[in-house]
């Protein structure tokens, strides 16, 4: 048995553990009535109306537990945010229940633990970022690339700004097709057609545009080789400015050969370097014509646009390959950026441009870009389709999912027009829902909606063990967004603004497969 | 409609958000600010279960990869565990499955359910959906996100149903 302390100072240790602790000590009977309370009631809530309240708190602690035998918890927080080492103690007919503040502890403890946990937590994103780094060294490595990080940001928000420019032009370049098929051929809505198209063209233009030169030098430096075909950009392209051309009353040829192997290339940046200098050529040429043409010599992919417009004069051709340039050449029309926009990306692709001009003759531009893979095997599983993709009925079940009615629409209704029954969900979660309900034979998925992301919604549904067809739908055209979504479990990627042939083609795909 | 309660023990890696879960069922409030759970937090709410009223009492016990004494002690009397891993921390899932190891050791035939957080993330994650699927195939599995509320109700709903019959 230990020695007693002096009295006084036992009565001081008493009153110090009290003042710290705030024991609270309940007896209560087997129907968990309470039949006393003795300590500190208010600091635990035993008062006046909340009584019943704090000792149902009680008793829920103890649920499913063996009331028979004494009973303890360490570390307990409570419901009403105090800490508590509690214990139980049997006494014949009934049970005490003793609470001790363990605030002070549990606040110790914790700052310990906190410490501790954020290091690991630290550690653990510190071994994830070394990897990445390694990562990211070996891609350099192998591809001479440099990415920045500083870039990060800024490409987040061009991408944004991405999906806020294409979302609605998907809209118009759409819909502007299903009116172009529908609506009476009487010259008045051919008129209203193309002024339509002809803006549009102009906006996108413009847009993709913008879009590159807010992506900075450094922004864009990966490439995205995928599967191009002369042929099919050339009748895009006859689409876009046939109109125009005609409006200007001016003769437009676009011409390209068939290509004997599959041609790898930036699909994008080809478009977009046609388009500027196409553009620019109408633009520039108030009477005459403007011959363009694509061909592949077998080693290098030759651009030609050649005009018989008003030329550039010798001390200019040094501007105008620098942005916002509008006011380099008489009677510019335009914000200045297709000539600087079309120089960088022949620079990001490695090929050479090249600029012969007569003044009030006309004005040669040669491009001259190197292929970016191997021209033995596509990749692209949608490229290698052929045919008049206008002709396909495809039939079968298909769901689209995407928060943006006006895309949501024109898909089903595009869709529909290849025959498939369409459903439609406008957000990821109804998405995965129906899909796991209806199991299409396609589904189309928008990447890029608020809450659940499209990959989210994919990735749970592969989870899930879904067999379906997914086509991933968005704005960003970046490799990193197609590989996100590829990883995701989708089976192939479309970027907007809807290309309507590649999407025929990649629905008539998928169904196959899902055949 | 029966009243009664039930006890669910919340169990996972530190960090994995068990927390973060509670306070979106509860209180339907998220914080991105980390403080860690020392010892266990207790909290409750009612939920209806075919007709029948159930209130879940649930334990959110501190985050460990395995169960200590003291973390042993806080499990008796459960009906049910929700495992909790971080799909962004692949080694989080193998505690998750040792921890349900332990508890099924410590209680009689446990409910369980498996909630795979931070969907939110999806392009950070490191668990393949292979093996998810597979996972599926012995127990609930649900991708959850307690920052947008995605996967948290229809996980507690589903022990509550499981611990109701």
């Amino acid at each position: 048995m230990s020695t007693p302390f002096p009295e006084a100072v036992d009565r001081h240790l008493r009153d110090v553990l009290i003042d710290r602790a705030h024991p609270l000590v309940l007896s209560i009977d087997g129907e968990w009535n309470l039949l006393a309370a003795k300590g500190d009631c208010a600091y635990w809530g035993f008062v006046a109306d909340q009584r019943e309240e704090a000792l149902q708190t009680v008793r829920d602690l103890f649920l499913g537990i063996d009331l028979s035998v004494e009973q303890g918890f360490q570390f307990v927080e409570l419901p009403q945010g105090q800490a508590a080492h509690l214990h139980l103690v049997p006494d014949g007919a009934q049970m005490h229940v003793v609470l001790l503040d363990a605030r002070g502890d549990s606040e110790r403890q914790r700052a310990g633990q906190q410490l501790g946990n954020e290091a690991e937590l630290a550690g653990i994103e510190k071994n994830r970022a070394i990897n990445r780094l390694k990562q990211i060294r070996s891609e350099l490595e192998c591809q001479r690339e440099r990415l920045e990080e500083a870039n990060a940001l800024k490409n987040a928000f061009m991408a944004t700004l991405s999906h806020e420019f294409r979302t609605p032009l998907t809209s118009i370049f759409g819909y502007l097709h299903l009116l172009e098929r529908r609506l009476a051929h009487d010259a008045s809505t051919q008129h209203s057609l193309r002024a339509i198209r002809r803006g549009a063209t102009h906006l996108l233009g413009l847009s993709e545009n913008l879009l590159e030169y807010g992506r900075g030098e450094s922004g864009r430096s990966r490439l995205n080789p995928i599967r191009v075909e002369p042929e099919q950009l050339a009748e895009d392209l006859r689409v876009m400015f046939n109109p125009l051309a005609r409006e200007e009353g001016l003769g437009l040829t676009i011409e390209a050969e068939s290509v004997p192997v599959p041609l790898i290339h930036d699909e994008v940046r080809v478009r977009q370097i046609m388009i500027n200098l196409i553009s620019n050529a109408i633009r520039y040429t108030p009477r005459g014509s403007v011959q363009a043409s694509l061909r592949w010599d077998g080693e290098i992919l030759a651009l030609r646009v050649i005009d018989s417009g008003i030329g550039i004069a010798p001390e200019l051709r040094s501007q105008i390959f620098k942005p916002f340039n509008a006011g380099g050449q008489q009677g510019s029309k335009g914000a200045g950026l297709g000539l600087s926009i079309v120089k960088r990306l022949v620079d990001q692709m490695h090929g050479t441009l090249r600029l012969e001009s007569v003044p009030g003759e006309g004005t040669r531009f040669e491009v001259d870009l190197p292929p970016l893979g191997s021209t033995q095997a596509s990749t692209d599983p949608i490229a290698r389709q052929t045919g008049d993709p206008e002709s396909w009925s495809i039939g079968g079940t298909a769901l689209v999912v995407d928060d943006d009615e006006d895309i949501r629409e024109l898909v089903r209704t595009l869709l529909r027009d290849l025959g498939f029954q369409v459903h439609t969900a406008s957000d990821a979660s109804e998405g995965f829902e129906a899909a796991l309900r209806l199991c299409p034979d396609v589904a189309i998925v928008d990447v890029q909606m608020p809450g659940l992301s499209g990959n989210a919604a994919v990735y749970r549904l592969r989870a899930q063990g879904y067999k379906g067809r997914i086509i991933s739908l968005s704005a960003d055209d970046s490799l990193d967004a197609r590989e996100a979504a590829l990883s995701a479990g989708s089976d192939s990627y479309l970027t907007k603004p809807i290309n309507i042939e590649r999407f025929v083609r990649a629905v008539r795909v998928a169904a196959e497969k899902s055949a | 409609m029966a009243d009664f309660a039930r006890k669910i023990c919340l169990l996972g890696d530190f960090g994995v958000g068990k927390s973060s879960l509670v306070a979106r069922f509860v209180r339907n409030t998220f914080s991105d600010r980390y403080l860690t759970t020392v010892g266990v937090k207790v909290d409750s709410k009612q939920v209806v279960v075919a007709n029948d009223s159930v209130k879940l009492v649930i334990w959110d016990i501190a985050g460990k990869n395995a169960l200590d004494a003291l973390n042993q002690t806080y499990l008796r009397g459960a009906s049910g565990v929700i495992l909790v891993a971080d799909g962004t921390r692949e080694p989080s899932l193998r505690s998750a499955l040792y921890l349900l190891m332990q508890a099924k050791s410590l209680l009689q035939n446990p409910a369980a359910v498996m909630l795979v957080n931070k969907i939110d993330l999806i392009d950070r994650w490191e668990i393949l959906p292979a093996t998810l699927e597979e996972l599926r195939t012995t127990m609930p599995v649900f991708e959850s996100s307690a920052l947008n509320g995605v996967g948290v109700d229809a996980a507690f709903q589903d022990i509550a149903r499981q611990v109701a019959q």
